[in-house]
């Protein structure tokens, strides 16, 4: 199963958890399994069907602007972060 | 030049001459002011004498009489745009702040930010009619710094304005310029301090910097007849510049053609739009006419974007045997009148060259009454790595070891977690360490009074992103590449030289031409050092398309059946029967008999960025009479992946080290105390000249990144992230003096050393 690391300021949506194991074969599948056991967590991410705009995600070490329709792989590891830019 | 597992290769590795070069020294290179057309009308803005102002009334009718003044624009003529987060390619921005920037709404916020546009039939008139216009302004105090900006009672900028987490939810209940917390953590810090022999603990400063690009700000525009726009300048990112006017004018993006011309440097700066809406509603307002914009010094320094001022706290730990064992850091970021600063990136640069599970950093995005800030070549890490690598170097000092051997011990690599938790693909930290321990110049002793050495190591991301190439072979053999990203330091050259590699073509048969946003699919920006590794993705899979049409079309020609053909150097021939062969030039001949124009495209979004590192050596001497720093011998290290013009990566990467230097020892945005910039010009401002720097010495390391063809990683940021602490910690190798303020200025040096003041 996947499992969703979290960036610290959210963590105690996740009872204090740094990581989170959950079911889901999509990005978006596997933010509404987290959001089952971190309540408010999916609003928090996605905005209007999509990741908010000043997040990125990281799956299994790649990090883009990914939909949610995304295929996430068993065992994937998936990161949230803050986007960045380059100069 | 370290080299790890380099293939043969044809072209790629060699130095041929930039396909630009002849028309770039001749002169003959067309640039943003060199664009006349038909008609052409003048623009000039007028900036505001305030630092923070609300503004009251503004009165343009007398400036709208003038004979010969045809147009002018306030806050009022952008259509309404939403309070929103619109992601316009590389870069989220809010759309509203955007405009608020471009022409200022109810307040001013910064000396020298837009309060009104006028167009003339010539520059003079319209300079004059700047004149009579009438602002009335109700003057507010500035907040210039970022800690003052932080404290609960500063002045306010945005009154509305509350804390937000990094996913825009608010998080604090009062108003505050504080615009953005975020926080880094893993491990457990306390407890990893607490089992530490040495801590180190400290406080730095850094002022807002500027990139210093060349060639200012310049957009020519046309309102056509038939309600498109056409925009002529000088960006990082015509597709950027396209999505960000479309988004301030309400147009749909089909409605805006951009045309990138010549680039005069960017490094960031030329990615937000300052000239070019205004000049697009000057020529709707002025019947369709051309309106022609260009900034002086003086505006780019006070209203484009630098980089941020910030201040930093950095406390690390290490065990007796040299292991760092635990960073707690607070990173406060300026990020001028909007919100935005790099200071997220800043916090996950700062440990990325080591391997240190116990961490809490603090992040803090902060407005102030400056101008909003741009990126600045790998944006937020450099003045991050200074805080870092000063504290790395006062742990070596007190633990008496050779800070390059820290560095290696310590050392990040594949699998190493980020900040962020993403573990990092195959990197070159470790190997660019070595490369510098092993270096003529490290193992060469540094003698003689006030004489000192420094090194620290950088890092950052690069990009990927999304790019578009197109390929058409031409009859007489000879590839047309039309590509989207401005090259500004020689992409052109780097993407010909994949293509013919990939083809097994000379180089000088390739012709590169960057086009307009009519003329090729979307492309980002040329930033964050993704054009050579993402449109050189692009490039590679359209030479693959091309291969595999001239191997259809060889079939045709030998006739073979295409499964007993492969493409080998530059042709098609018979796996069975190699000397069945025809060459790629005879059947780029034949193409029209043989099925029509061969062309080959790619799209894509670039996954598989390869991370960059630097590791850099400088030595120093101080006079102590009048604070000079003097730098005796620099080397960079840097990880390249593959150098595919080592001459352009050298290039870059003496680029950044030599900004860097400006930003250790000159470079400074000075502000009085009623928020007025002081030294906006290049007098006052002073950048490194030739006579400043030594020749800048380079090892390329090549670490090649598996998810390139060719192994490239991207080469133009990281270079400028160490030498700010290489620097320092050469000075207190000299003089014993630890500077955490920048610049260390030759006035900061005698202070310190006779004023009785430190850093």
């Amino acid at each position: 199963m996947p499992t969703v690391r979290l960036p610290a300021l959210f963590r105690e949506r996740c009872g204090g958890a740094t990581a989170v194991t959950v079911e889901g074969s999509t990005l978006g599948e596997v933010l509404l399994a987290l959001d089952r056991r971190c309540p408010g967590i999916f609003e928090l991410l996605v905005e209007g069907g999509s990741i908010r705009p000043e997040l990125a995600v990281a799956i299994d070490g790649e990090t883009g602007s990914y939909l949610l329709d995304e295929p996430v792989p068993p065992g994937a590891e998936i990161a949230i972060l803050p986007a960045i830019a380059g100069g | 030049m370290t080299t790890i597992e380099r293939p043969r290769y044809q072209v790629i590795g060699t130095r041929p001459i930039r396909p630009d070069g002849v028309e770039k020294v001749t002169g003959r290179a067309l640039y943003g002011a060199d664009v006349r057309l038909p008609g052409t009308i003048y623009g000039r803005v007028l900036r505001s004498p305030h630092a923070h102002a609300r503004i009251l009334r503004i009165d343009t009718s007398a400036a709208e009489r003038m004979p010969g003044v045809l147009a002018v624009v306030t806050h009022r003529d952008l259509p309404a745009v939403a309070d929103g987060i619109q992601n316009l390619g590389e870069t989220a921005v809010n759309v509203r702040e955007l405009a608020a920037n471009l022409l200022a709404d109810d307040k001013v916020l910064y000396h020298g930010h837009a309060v009104a546009a006028v167009a003339a039939v010539s520059p003079h008139l319209a300079e004059e009619a700047l004149g009579a216009i009438t602002v009335e302004y109700e003057v507010l105090p500035p907040v210039l710094d970022v800690r003052e900006a932080m404290r609960e009672d500063a002045p306010l900028l945005d009154e509305s304005r509350r804390t937000k987490n990094i996913a825009g939810q608010v998080v604090g209940e009062r108003p505050s310029n504080i615009a953005m917390h975020h926080r880094f953590e893993a491990g457990d810090v306390e407890a990893a301090f607490a089992k530490a022999s040495v801590v180190i603990e400290r406080e730095f400063r850094t002022k807002m910097v500027h990139q210093g690009y060349i060639e200012p700000q310049n957009a020519t525009a046309v309102w056509n007849q038939d309600g498109t726009v056409t925009i002529w300048t000088s960006t990082q990112g015509a597709f950027a510049v396209r999505g960000q006017v479309a988004e301030l004018l309400r147009l749909p993006v089909s409605k805006v053609r951009v045309v990138p011309m010549e680039i005069g440097g960017g490094f960031g700066g030329k990615i937000p739009v300052y000239l070019e809406p205004l000049a697009a509603l000057l020529s709707r307002k002025a019947g369709g006419r051309p309106v022609k914009m260009t900034m002086s010094r003086t505006e780019v320094f006070q209203a484009t974007g630098p980089t941020s001022g910030t201040w930093i706290r950095v406390k690390a730990g290490a065990d007796a045997e040299g292991r760092l064992l635990a960073v707690e850091a607070e990173l406060c970021y300026e990020a001028g009148a909007f919100p935005g600063s790099s200071v997220n990136a800043g916090a996950m640069c700062m440990l990325a060259p080591y391997d240190v599970e116990n961490f809490r950093i603090d992040t803090y995005d902060v407005v102030v009454n400056k101008p909003k800030t741009a990126a600045y070549r790998a944006p937020g890490a450099p003045a991050a790595a200074f805080a870092m690598e000063s504290v790395v170097d006062e742990l070596c000092r007190a633990l008496k070891m050779d800070p390059l051997a820290f560095r290696l011990k310590n050392s990040s690599r594949e699998g190493t977690r980020q900040v962020s938790g993403v573990p990092f693909p195959r990197i070159g930290h470790e190997e660019c360490v070595r490369a510098a321990m092993e270096s003529d110049h490290y193992r060469s002793p540094i003698e003689g009074p006030n004489r000192g050495r420094g090194v620290a190591s950088g890092f950052w991301f690069n990009g990927g992103m999304q790019s578009t190439v197109l390929v058409a072979v031409n009859p007489d053999g000879t590839v047309n590449l039309i590509e989207g990203n401005t090259d500004i330091g020689g992409t052109r050259a780097s993407l010909a030289m994949q293509l013919a590699e990939a083809l097994g073509i000379p180089y000088e048969d390739v012709k590169p031409f960057v086009a307009d946003t009519d003329s090729i699919g979307h492309n980002d920006v040329t930033g964050g050092s993704r054009t050579t590794f993402a449109t050189g993705l692009a490039v590679y899979e359209a030479a693959m398309d091309i291969r595999r049409q001239m191997v259809a079309r060889a079939a045709r020609i030998l006739n073979l059946p295409e499964e007993d053909l492969e493409y080998v150097d530059g042709g098609v021939q018979s796996k069975s029967d190699p000397s069945k062969r025809i060459g790629f030039k005879e059947i780029a001949r034949q193409q029209a008999r043989t099925g029509g124009p061969i062309t080959g495209k790619a799209s894509l979004v670039a996954r598989g960025v390869g991370p960059a590192f630097s590791t850099q050596i400088v030595d120093v001497e101080v006079d102590p009479e009048t604070g000079k720093v003097t730098i005796l011998r620099y080397t960079v290290v840097q990880d390249a992946g593959r150098a595919i013009h080592p001459s352009y990566v050298e290039g870059q990467m003496q680029g950044g080290v030599a900004q860097g230097i400006g930003w250790a020892l000159h470079e400074e945005y000075c502000y009085d105390e009623q928020g007025h910039l002081l030294n906006a010009n290049f007098l006052d401002y002073r950048i490194p000249t030739a006579l400043d720097l030594p020749p800048i010495e380079t090892v390329i390391v090549e670490v090649p990144n598996p998810a390139h063809p060719f192994g490239v990683r991207g080469v133009g940021e990281v270079s400028i992230v160490p030498p700010l602490a290489a620097i320092a910690n050469a000075i207190y190798d000299a003089i014993g003096v630890r500077f955490t303020d920048l610049p260390i200025s030759p006035r900061r040096i005698v202070e310190a050393l006779y004023g009785g003041k430190e850093g």
